[in-house]
């Protein structure tokens, strides 16, 4: 008989997501023995859960894993990187949410409890090797964020934002489960890797359930991510859920469809694979109309805007459509460093505005903006770099994201959509910087009154604005963990296939 | 014996229904039938493909199914519930104060 370690292998393969879970389950016990009034003490048991998580992740970078679970959980490059991306979205969250809940008397264990159970599905999300681990990710993810972005209860503005993006969320979900139920008729399995056999070796039971199906799965995956034309509950949840949970639903929910994103149509339906090819023209041609359409969307809709969050929420539009080029290019490296990027910036100018809305989200429009420049010169300042990464000014993060995702897209031959792009983040500049304009040019008629920063504040905002000049000016060390610097064009082919091996 | 196509037929006609349901209901409720009928359409399809291919993949996926729609339910109607008390409608109509 063979020696049995203590825990199977495939069990070192789900240790973020077991530190994550486990996190979140003593952050429940914590909440219902500890004395009433103490708010921090989950937020600190998060930070540490998901510190553990971020070392699982590194420890697992090195190693090579095998897909776990009869291939219901992949272990490469794309898993990890997103996972790293998706800490670092939990963890800024967590801290941008400490000081708000504490101001409104929120229940934090609550709070705290959904954060993590949030990020286990974000996590599953970006290991998923097979339909079914996809879908229940998907949900893990969707059904917490329902009730956080709901969080305060007597609000009707909130109530209205959960109910949103309950019915939308939940009507995409439908979207997206026919299709995998179609996906599996035409290929009986729902493992990718069976998946992509069935493909090349043109076992298909009936063409068009396959092209039906897929182009579900993508209708599905375009709702999650806010792409034009199926953005229009993206304001409204934006605007009205609790500016905290905003922040959070902006980077990490939309970078977890993105890796979801380039595991299916980057990897799993890729041209390379024998008999895909009029598949994956199908979808190319339906990715880049959306592309171009939320550019243009995003955009020219968030120009009207007066309230800084729905125009946050219509500017993240546009950049899903950016991130969507690097799916074009099928180039999943430059989609993750995106959201990388996208996700640091954004989580900064969401913890400004949560500290400028005060409690009960009372300061979000842009008149509420006016004159404070020089009386809150840091957090103006602060909010500034913010705003000219997002709108790609070169040494920040958001001009090194587009950089690369328009070079790829550019080499893949996707000249229309990359030159629409340009000049969209052109565009964009306009609005990314009315909110300075306002706040150190226009005359303030009311007093003004500087809110209170507290450390759990500065720390995230330190870490936003570390990382957004750190991955804006010295971008080559995450290139190469995501081993773009070095791999030429024809090199590439294997970094995109999926981990193969170990599935029954 | 019953062939696939019916099944999927029938699929393909609650999934409809439950789509435009959502579109078109003005109540809540009704909309929440519609979610979980468009959800019973593709468990539908699966078992009716699994039994047809002799796997059990398909039906271990609606299991899984299953228990999310649930959970889903039970944080939609909890949802409801809260935007209730607060607002005394079930109407999704009147639920506009932030607009396009």
């Amino acid at each position: 008989m063979p020696y049995q370690a203590p825990l199977p292998r495939e069990y070192y393969a789900l240790m973020p997501e077991i530190a994550v879970s486990i996190t979140g389950i003593v952050i429940m016990m914590y909440d219902a023995f500890a004395p009433k009034g103490s708010r921090r003490g989950a937020g600190y048991i998060a930070l540490a859960g998901l510190v553990a998580a971020g070392v699982s992740v590194a420890y697992l970078w090195n190693e090579s894993i095998p897909p776990a679970f009869s291939g219901m959980l992949l272990t490469d490059k794309l898993r990890l990187f997103f996972d790293a991306i998706f800490i670092l979205v939990a963890g800024v969250s967590v801290l941008m949410a400490m000081q708000p809940l504490d101001d409104e008397r929120l229940p934090a264990g609550e709070y705290f409890t959904l954060l993590m159970f949030a990020t286990v599905g974000m996590l599953l999300m970006g290991g998923a090797g097979d339909l079914a681990m996809l879908f229940l990710g998907l949900e893990t993810l969707s059904i917490t964020t329902y009730v956080m972005a709901g969080y305060r209860r007597g609000d009707l503005r909130c109530n209205e934002s959960a109910l949103k993006y309950f019915i939308l969320g939940s009507f995409s979900t439908g979207f997206l489960l026919y299709g995998i139920a179609l996906t599996y008729g035409a290929t009986k399995s729902t493992n990718f890797l069976k998946i992509q056999q069935a493909i090349a070796s043109g076992q298909i039971t009936y063409e068009p359930l396959l092209t039906i199906g897929v182009a579900m799965i993508l209708i599905g995956l375009c709702f999650k991510v806010a792409t034009a034309p199926f953005h229009v509950w993206t304001p409204d949840v934006y605007e009205g859920a609790p500016t905290m949970v905003t922040g959070f639903m902006a980077a990490g929910p939309k970078a977890a469809a993105f890796a979801i994103f380039a595991r299916v149509f980057v990897q799993v339906f890729s041209p390379d694979v024998p008999n895909a090819a009029n598949l994956a023209a199908t979808w190319t041609d339906a990715v880049a109309l959306i592309a171009v359409l939320s550019m243009i969307v995003g955009n020219v809709i968030a120009i009207q805007q007066t309230n800084i969050k729905r125009m946050l929420a219509y500017s993240s539009i546009a950049h899903a459509g950016y991130a969507l080029v690097g799916v074009l290019a099928r180039d999943w490296q430059s989609v993750a460093f995106y959201m990388l990027t996208y996700a640091v910036m954004n989580l900064g100018a969401f913890t400004i505005v949560t500290i400028l809305a005060r409690q009960g989200d009372e300061k979000t429009e842009l008149d509420d903006y006016a004159g404070i420049g020089f009386h809150s010169m840091g957090l103006s300042v602060v909010l500034m770099i913010f705003m000219l990464s997002l709108g790609g000014i070169p040494l920040t993060a958001g001009f090194m994201g587009k950089l690369v995702i328009f070079k790829q897209g550019w080499q893949a031959g996707f000249h229309e959509v990359v030159i629409i792009g340009v000049l969209n983040s052109a565009v964009s500049l306009y609005y990314y910087l009315r909110p300075l304009v306002v706040m150190f040019f226009k005359e303030r008629e009311t007093p003004y009154v500087p809110p209170k920063v507290t450390a759990p504040f500065y720390a995230a905002l330190a870490i936003s604005v570390i990382a957004v000049f750190y991955l804006g000016m010295f971008p080559n060390r995450t290139l190469n963990a995501l081993e773009m610097n070095n791999a030429s064009k024809d090199a590439k082919a294997p970094a995109a296939a999926l981990p193969a091996g170990g599935v029954r | 014996m019953v062939p696939l196509s019916w099944y999927l037929a029938l699929s393909a006609v609650l999934f409809t229904m439950g789509a435009v349901g959502i579109l078109i209901k003005r109540n809540v409720i009704a909309v929440l039938l519609c979610l979980e009928m468009m959800l019973n359409a593709a468990n539908l399809a699966l078992v009716a493909f699994s039994s047809f291919f002799q796997q059990t993949d398909g039906q271990l996926l609606v299991f899984l199914v299953m228990v999310v729609a649930a959970a889903e339910a039970g944080v939609g109607l909890a949802i409801v519930i809260s935007v209730f008390r607060n607002r005394e409608t079930l109407d999704v109509d009147e639920s506009h104060l932030m607009k396009l």
